[in-house]
């Protein structure tokens, strides 16, 4: 599943921190699909996609989603079960 | 290739491995942001190397234009997990593709600076010499470095002329029962390739801390 495309949680720990306000790739986030509890940063993420898409590295589901808009920033955590900070 | 140093007001300082993301604007407002690993080491001038990508939005212009005192937005220091602390006493194992080396040399750096005694070792992998950033720079660093040149070699080369591979990785990292560290940066092939080799060799996983370049520059 993984091509010349898939990042990792590192590319867009500049846009976590931006929205958070802290830094976050080495932050446990546990996936909602399998349970698999992995840093920020050893997730796969897509950023060519309208948006950010964050993927489980284990068993390839949607975590996060992130859309920045004109007016505001939407965040879909709906496909994590929990993010440690 | 270019390497820039940077005057960030209210700059709090980097750990090594960290990036910074270079923010630019167009006078329509369009917007174009990139993320560059950060080459100097802590307590250095703050500097990044650059790789020009053609047809790229935003090294195009700080490799090719950008002239002292001119201004960008920069945010960072990012990045909690691909970071090497110095007072870590493990041996630490450095795999690089291409500019991917350029958070590894920060760390080869950060060594060299406080004159740490974790054994470091850096296998290298670019497509040929003329290629291989901070040449020289490297050998004087007293970090152990293995060269591959995976598309020409100069004439007399010694050295491994091949991708990464599980002999390659068998022949140069250090002992399972070790227990290094491990940082491998590069593109997403190089890093799956070095990171999986490793793990065949018995490496454990959670030794072992990738970060993924992309292609857009």
């Amino acid at each position: 599943m993984t091509d010349a495309r898939t990042l990792d949680g590192n590319a867009i720990g500049g846009l976590l921190l931006e929205l958070f306000g802290v830094e976050l790739t080495a932050a446990p986030c546990t996936c909602g699909g399998c349970g698999a509890r992995e840093e920020v940063a050893r997730l796969d993420v897509y950023v060519d996609c309208p948006g950010v898409v964050v993927r489980c590295r284990h068993c390839n589901n949607v975590m996060i989603t992130i859309v920045r808009g004109p007016e505001r920033t939407r965040v879909d955590l709906s496909g994590t079960r929990g993010l440690e900070l | 290739m270019r390497t820039l140093e940077l005057d960030v007001e209210g700059w709090g300082g980097h750990r090594a491995g960290q990036h910074l993301d270079v923010r630019l604007t167009s006078e329509d407002g369009y917007q174009a942001e990139r993320s560059y690993s950060i080459a100097s080491a802590p307590g250095e001038r703050l500097a990044i190397t650059v790789e020009l990508l053609e047809n790229g939005e935003v090294s195009p212009y700080l490799v090719e234009d950008v002239r002292d005192g001119d201004v960008f937005e920069v945010r960072g220091p990012i990045g909690g997990y691909f970071v090497w602390n110095d007072d870590d006493p493990e041996p630490v194992l450095l795999v690089g593709g291409g500019s991917g080396v350029v958070p590894l040399v920060a760390m080869a750096r950060e060594r060299a600076r406080v004159g740490g005694t974790a054994p470091m070792k850096l296998l290298y992998s670019s497509r040929n010499w003329d290629d291989v950033i901070y040449r020289g720079e490297l050998e004087t660093l007293g970090v152990e470095v293995v060269y591959t040149l995976t598309r020409q070699q100069p004439p007399g080369w010694t050295g491994y002329a091949r991708r990464i591979d599980d002999d390659m990785l068998r022949d140069v990292a250090f002992a399972v029962d070790e227990r290094p560290r491990v940082y491998v940066c590069g593109s997403t092939h190089f890093v799956d390739a070095a990171a999986d080799g490793l793990v065949r060799l018995g490496y454990d996983p959670m030794w072992i801390r990738t970060e993924r370049f992309g292609a857009t520059g």
